[in-house]
Formats: structure tokens, C-alpha cells, sequence
């Protein structure tokens, strides 16, 4: 029998980096907030303790931090015309699980966009005319501008420490950042990150070739920090276990550091861990939600929680499961075009290149998750695309993480895959090899798409998200070309050894790890006939329910998703505190 | 059944029952490494070992998971993956086959976090293993099928080959070149036998393998506890001192 509970004002699905950050505006405000989180806490388990902590088996190749696939998992099929197959074990992305979500295990990358992101349809039209957007690439302007969103940037910049160094200072080029970022008012919250012994020489190959190298702006931090809340975090120690990991050193920009110690001593603030979020429900008459039902995973019990506001703030494909489950907006239909709830499913395109130099030491476990150097020259629309036949492109870096043995290894193509000829490549390789990685934009594409599978469930009975996804001739065109440009550094690199330079092709493969970055599904925009959520964030059929995440992006750039999606929290935050007061459709 | 698996069968049992009592008391690591890995490949591997580098005392004996002939093919297995050389001493005696064997017993063998509900379907490749099996039943079921192939190449199973032939015989596997109707040998190699060897191989010795750490200083992994804010100016571009003498979790325990 459910439960119901009394009424609360705002409630939200989902306790990771968007819910936190929301939760820290409204609660400044006095309004009353529930956070719902499926996972538990983990501030104080192994994966948060020395010796435990630095344990490659246990949270990067077992995935201890991960969404459990038994629980639920995504199927996947590469064309609508084929059956799809359940993902049994993921390892192509990997949505985080517990307080904090995947912001637990993030390296940290936070960038703004793109002054042209939001806007980029009607920018490549001004700039290549208007056939330059193919039929089949829904490209749409987002509804909001970048100098709309850099209050919050700046905000959330200065709440996570994020280290690194201005390019672009209102308009003025500053020498040794990004020259293509978005106008900034000042300074990163702290100076960069050391650079590696590969950053440094990727960064003279990149300053010979005429490009513009920069250091990463990331979440890890250089320097002991002190934020406006007062939340501090330890200086980064470079130990290489960053991605999949928690920090256990509070040196990484964390809700779980930054956000959730300091809303639990928050008047009005309440964090419900283990609680499954099972649907929302809905009053499709008076285009309202009423709450939401979860299963408090502690004692089998199902709850009914009433609530003015709904947020859904999940990850991106639980965001768009729970609107195609509980039928809320019209589901997009690839055949007519029609419908908006899972359209715009974007990925990355991401490639890579390892390179061999027996006289450089490169101490690939003297690195943390940010140590990366960075140009931006073939990124998006950085580069004239003028008889190109693709649009988009990718950012080239020297990302040298970590040098976890397991996974982070380089050998010299030719390599056998065992006996003595393979240790002694493991041997002779290991402090003298490297990478450049390319993180390339994903356009969407008709034919990618997300909905229910008629098959498939989860382990609570519900359906499991499918995802129809292949990369498609956009995507190809654009890895081919960046990351011939990629090749071409690492050939100017000096290196003895230069491994393949694959670019990424079709099919789709889900046993490499590629990314988190997935977007799309509940995309917003000006129009409710393409977009499933108003430029504020709010469903256009229920006005007191938000969604909010790398969900709402229309399509997804060569940069990590965080910067925008956390600022458009925090935008979200101070506009729900308004609406509390005065319900209505936010303008 | 042949001659040759026949006395394997003996040798095994006996095996069995040494280990059975070596629960009780202690056993040297000499004899436990070696414990059902009485193959003549083994034997030669572990005469080329006495001139490089020697084994440590293992923190894990006895097997959970594998049976006797299970652990033969591993055994064999990892000491033609991993033969004693300038590098390290055979893989039994890293630890390797014991470290396959907890991984298949534990967690991860019966299938935690696999998503295992039906319909079962085959997929295309990209999807990954569609299988109704636990990693464990698929490693059974793999042994069964890779020593069904070998038993008609070569006319005796695979912990009976010697190195050279054992070594050609995986990377056929591997390549997929073996076939055999039941089993998609190919992808029980690629997908669970071989990411295992390298766990093995590179994991924190806790788990039972990369024994006294002699595959992090093979490459020079410095382990824990990698603080290295001053280390990473002070040794960039240059070798650092740790990584000769690593750590791993077991020296903080």
C-alpha cells in the first residue's frame, strides 16, 4: 500500500551536482526542499578513504561508483530498423550512483562554452548561409544567451575553486589561455594546475604549429580553497586516481564536499538518500504535477510525496524515462518528425593517439584528473568550416590522468598481448608514453533518439530506456578531419613511436568507455512544437515541473557539459524561488 | 580418455588432497604455487625462472571456484601468458591463476552488477556479451569448450601442451580461429579470459595477484600513496625514485 506523505513545496529527483546546486539557492531563500536520491552516502565508505581509495580493481575496472547495471540498465540498437539488445555490463558511459551522482567521479573539466553555443543554428546560417545545416541535423537555437547564463557561471566557478587560466577578459585575448572562450570579467577562481611533462610538450609542438595552447579550467584544485559558503577544499595531490574516484583529500569540486555538508545544516533542507524515484505524477487536465512516488529502498515501502514544484534533475536518460513513463509531453516520432520527448540523444565523438618517446619521462602517475593542455583551434565552429562538407569539431589535448597500470598503459602497435616481448613493452613504454585525446561535438541527428524499450525492464518492473544511436556522416567527417589534425601534432611531437590516429566510425560500441557527456532527450528551446522545456527550464505541459541537466542541451559541443549545466542550476534555483511565491509561466 | 589425461586425473586428485590437508597446516609457497600446474610446460617454465626473478609468498592459496581440471588450464594458461623471465617469475607463482580464480568466486563471477534478465537474444558484438551466464558459468563453460577444440587439434587437453603449442593455441582463440559450435570462443578469450590476465597482472596484490608487486616495479607504478604536489616539478621529465619501490594497499593494512 503507498503511503502519502505530506505535502512539500519543492521536491527533487535526484541527488547529484544540479540538485545541490539548486537546493543551495532556494534554501537561501527559506523555501522548504526535499532532494530524493536513489544511491546512499559515501563520504565516509572505503571509496572516500586512504588505503582503500586507491584501488583501480575495485571503483574503476569493477565500477563501484556506477549505476548498478542489474538494477537498470539501457538497451541499444543502431537503427530503428533493428531489435535492440540490453546493455548487460556498460562501459561507454557510466551515470554515477549515491549522493553526489556522477559529480562523485567527474575529472573535474569546467568550461563555458562557446559564446555561439546557444545560439548555433542561427550562427552557422549567418556565417555559411542557409543551406548550411543538413536535413537531418535538428540544430536549433537554445532560447537563452550566453551573457544570460555567465552570472552563473561566475558563480559556479567561484563555488567549485575551479583553477585556470582567462583567455578572453571582457573582450580583451589574454596570452596563455583559451583565445576562443567565452568573454570571462577576471581570472579563474585560482591559477592553473601544474602542467605535465606532456603538457609541456605538446605545448611547444602546438606553439610551433601556430595554435593556441591553454591549461584545462577544471574542478580540481591548485591550491587550498576557501569558498563564498565557507566550504574549503584541500589542495590537489596529483595521486592519478581522480575519474571513477572519489577524492579523498576533498580536493576535488564536489556537492559532496562543497554542497550537501553545508545544505544538511540548512533550515528547510531535507535529503532523502535511498529512495528510488518510481514516477511522477501527473494531471494531465490541468497540465500539472502533483508529486512523486518513490521506493524507500531501506524498508520496501512505496511513498507518495506531494509537492508544489517537481524538479527532475537525474541523469539525462532517467530525465527523459521518467516524462516517457508517466506520458508527460508528446514522445518524439523519428517516421513524421513529430513529438519532442527524446529527440536531440547527442553523444561525443572522441578519438585518440599515443605516443612513444624513450628519452622523455613522463611519469604517467604524476597526474590528476585536470592536468590537461588544451588548444581549441579545430573546436565547434572555431575554424572556417567553408568547403568543409561537416559541421562541429573537437578540442585536442594532452590529457594525461593517470597512470593506473590496469587501464592506462601504452603500447607501441605490434605489440604481442602477452609473453616476455609484452612485458618488455610494458616495461620500456610505461614512463615514456603518452596521449593526445580529442573530445569532438555531437550534432543531433534524426535517427537518434531515445524512448521506451517494448521489451526490456528494470529490476523495479519499469521499462528501460532505449537508445537509438549510431554515429552518423556528420560525426564521421568531423573525427576524420580533427583528428588528422591531432596526428599531425603528435607527428611534430618528435615521438619515435606514433600509434594509430583512428578516427571514431560507425558502429557505436559500448564496451570501450568513451564518455559521460550524453545529452539531449528533454531538450529546451522558444518553441513548444521542437522543445520539451521552456529557455526556463519549465515543462511546457505542466508548468510546476523543471527539468534540469545535460538533458535539456539541444545538441552537444566538444566541451564537457558541467559549466552550463551548472549554471543553468543555478539560474533554475533563483527562478524557482520566484516561483514559489508567484506560480505562473516564467518568461 | 587417453593415457596422458588419465594420470592427470591422478595427479590431480592427489593434488586435491594435499591441498585438503593443507588447510589444516601450513604448506611451503613452493609446493602451493606449483599445486596442480604438474604439467610439463610448468615444470621447464620453472627451471628458466631459477635464472631471473624469484616468487614471493603468496597472499592467497587454495582455490574457491575452479575444479581440478579448471584450474590445470588456468594454471597453464597464465604461465604461457606470463613465463618466468628477466621480468617475473611464471604466472602461477604471481599469483595470477589464484587472483582469476577469487575473481570468478566472487562478486564479479556470480554476476554482480550484470544485467541477466531475458529474453536472450544474440547481439551484434558492440552490444557486448549476451549471455545467460554469470562470468563464472561462462569461464566453465569456455574451459570445457577451448579443451573440447583442443582434444580434437591435438588429442589432449590444454594444461597437457607444451608452451609453444599452448601459445599458438590462445592466440587462435583469440584471433578466432578455433571454433566451436557451442561456445563463441573468440569473445570468452577477448571479453573475460584476457581482461582477467591483465587484472591479474597490474592489480593491487590484495586480490592475490601482481604477487610482491612485480608487475608495478616491472613498469615502475609507484602505487600508493601518491601524494606528489612537490613531485610534480621535482621529477617531471625525470625518473622518479618511488617507482623502484612500490606500495600497494596491502602495505597499509
Amino acid at each position: 500500500m503507498i503511503k502519502k506523505l505530506p505535502k512539500r513545496t519543492v521536491v527533487i529527483i535526484g541527488g547529484g551536482l544540479t540538485a545541490g546546486l539548486i537546493s543551495r539557492q532556494l534554501t537561501s531563500q527559506g523555501v522548504d526542499v526535499v532532494v530524493l536520491e536513489r544511491g546512499g552516502e559515501h563520504a565516509q565508505g572505503a571509496e572516500a578513504k586512504l588505503p582503500t581509495q586507491r584501488d583501480e580493481m575495485r571503483w574503476d575496472v569493477r565500477q563501484g561508483l556506477v549505476q548498478r547495471w542489474n538494477v537498470q540498465t539501457y538497451t541499444l540498437r543502431h537503427n530503428r530498423q533493428d531489435a535492440s539488445s540490453p546493455i548487460r555490463w556498460m562501459e561507454a558511459f557510466l551515470p554515477g550512483e549515491g549522493v553526489g551522482g556522477a559529480a562523485n567521479h567527474w575529472n573535474g573539466h569546467t568550461w563555458r562554452w562557446s559564446e555561439y553555443e546557444p545560439t548555433l543554428r542561427t550562427h552557422y546560417i549567418n556565417r555559411y548561409g542557409k543551406n548550411a545545416i543538413p536535413k537531418d541535423v535538428p540544430l536549433q537555437d537554445w532560447g537563452i544567451t550566453y551573457r544570460e547564463m555567465e552570472p552563473y557561471h561566475e558563480l559556479f566557478e567561484k563555488l567549485f575553486g575551479i583553477s585556470g587560466k582567462a583567455g578572453n577578459i571582457n573582450g580583451k585575448i589574454q596570452p596563455g589561455g583559451n583565445p576562443f572562450e567565452a568573454p570571462r570579467r577576471g581570472e579563474y577562481a585560482q591559477k592553473p594546475l601544474i602542467t605535465t611533462q606532456a603538457g609541456l610538450q605538446f605545448t611547444a609542438a602546438a606553439q610551433k604549429m601556430g595554435y593556441h595552447p591553454f591549461p584545462y579550467p577544471v574542478a580540481n584544485s591548485s591550491g587550498t580553497y576557501t569558498n563564498p559558503d565557507g566550504q574549503k577544499l584541500g589542495q590537489c595531490q596529483y595521486c592519478g586516481h581522480c575519474e571513477r574516484f572519489i577524492c579523498e583529500a576533498q580536493a576535488k569540486g564536489t556537492p559532496d564536499v562543497l554542497l550537501y555538508p553545508m545544505l544538511k545544516q540548512r533550515k528547510g533542507f531535507e535529503l532523502r538518500t535511498q529512495s528510488h524515484v518510481l514516477g511522477i505524477n501527473y494531471d494531465r487536465d490541468a497540465r500539472r504535477v502533483t508529486g512523486v512516488r518513490y521506493l524507500d529502498l531501506r524498508s520496501g515501502q512505496e511513498y507518495e510525496q506531494p509537492a508544489d514544484v517537481v524538479v527532475l534533475a537525474a541523469f539525462t536518460m532517467s530525465n527523459a524515462k521518467l516524462l516517457l513513463q508517466d506520458g508527460i509531453g508528446k514522445p518524439y516520432d523519428p517516421v513524421t518528425g513529430q513529438g519532442v520527448v527524446g529527440k536531440n540523444f547527442c553523444y561525443q565523438t572522441n578519438s585518440g593517439v599515443n605516443l612513444f618517446m624513450k628519452d622523455s619521462w613522463m611519469n604517467p602517475f604524476l597526474a590528476t584528473g585536470g592536468t590537461a593542455m588544451a588548444i581549441d583551434d579545430f573546436n565547434n565552429d572555431n575554424f572556417d568550416h567553408t568547403g568543409l562538407d561537416f559541421l562541429g569539431g573537437g578540442g585536442i589535448s594532452a590529457s594525461m590522468y593517470s597512470g593506473r597500470p590496469i587501464k592506462n598503459r601504452r603500447l607501441p602497435p605490434g605489440t604481442p598481448q602477452w609473453g616476455t616481448a609484452w612485458k618488455k613493452a610494458s616495461a620500456d613504454w610505461y614512463a615514456h608514453s603518452m596521449g593526445l585525446s580529442i573530445q569532438g561535438s555531437c550534432y543531433p541527428n534524426t535517427e537518434n533518439f531515445l524512448d521506451l524499450d517494448p521489451v526490456y525492464k528494470d529490476a523495479y518492473g519499469q521499462p528501460l530506456v532505449r537508445m537509438t544511436f549510431d554515429w552518423r556522416s556528420n560525426e564521421e567527417k568531423m573525427s576524420a578531419f580533427v583528428t588528422k589534425k591531432m596526428e599531425d601534432i603528435a607527428r611534430t611531437m618528435g615521438a619515435d613511436i606514433v600509434g594509430p590516429a583512428a578516427p571514431r566510425k560507425s558502429p557505436f560500441d559500448t564496451r570501450i568507455y568513451q564518455t559521460t557527456h550524453i545529452t539531449g532527450g528533454t531538450i529546451m528551446g522558444a518553441d513548444p512544437q521542437t522543445s520539451v522545456v521552456s529557455p526556463r527550464l519549465q515543462h511546457w505541459d505542466a508548468q510546476n515541473l523543471f527539468v534540469v541537466g545535460a538533458s535539456v542541451f539541444v545538441h552537444n559541443a566538444g566541451y564537457n557539459p558541467t559549466g552550463p549545466l551548472a549554471a543553468m542550476a543555478l539560474r533554475l534555483g533563483d527562478d524557482l524561488a520566484d516561483y514559489v511565491k508567484r506560480p505562473r509561466e516564467l518568461a | 580418455m587417453s593415457q596422458d589425461s588419465s594420470d592427470t586425473h591422478n595427479r590431480r586428485n592427489f593434488l586435491r588432497k594435499v591441498i585438503t590437508v593443507a588447510g589444516a597446516a601450513p604448506l611451503s609457497p613452493q609446493l602451493m604455487a606449483g599445486a596442480g600446474a604438474a604439467t610439463v610446460a610448468a615444470v621447464a617454465a620453472d627451471s628458466a625462472m631459477a635464472a631471473g626473478a624469484q616468487a614471493a609468498t603468496p597472499i592467497l592459496v587454495g582455490y574457491e571456484s575452479f575444479s581440478a581440471d579448471e584450474a590445470a588450464f588456468v594454471e597453464n594458461m597464465v604461465n604461457v601468458m606470463c613465463p618466468a623471465d628477466q621480468y617475473t617469475p611464471n604466472g602461477v607463482d604471481c599469483g595470477l591463476a589464484i587472483f582469476i580464480d577469487r575473481q570468478l568466486a566472487g562478486a564479479y563471477g556470480q554476476g554482480a552488477g550484470r544485467y541477466l534478465a531475458g529474453p536472450w537474444v544474440p547481439g551484434k558484438p558492440q552490444m557486448g556479451v549476451q549471455l545467460p551466464y554469470t562470468p563464472e558459468q561462462f569461464f566453465r563453460a569456455g574451459v570445457a569448450a577451448a579443451n573440447r577444440q583442443c582434444q580434437a587439434q591435438f588429442g589432449k587437453t590444454f594444461d597437457q601442451l607444451q608452451p609453444a603449442d599452448a601459445d599458438n593455441f590462445l592466440k587462435d582463440i583469440g584471433h578466432g580461429k578455433i571454433k566451436d559450435d557451442d561456445i563463441a570462443l573468440a569473445s570468452w578469450f577477448n571479453e573475460l579470459m584476457y581482461p582477467l590476465f591483465e587484472q591479474a597482472c597490474f592489480a593491487d596484490p590484495l586480490y592475490g595477484g601482481n604477487n610482491d608487486k612485480v608487475f608495478w616495479k616491472m613498469v615502475g607504478y609507484p602505487g600508493l600513496p601518491a601524494t606528489h604536489t612537490l613531485d610534480m616539478i621535482e621529477f617531471r621529465g625525470k625518473p622518479y625514485p618511488g617507482a623502484k619501490d612500490p606500495k600497494s594497499i596491502v602495505d597499509f593494512s
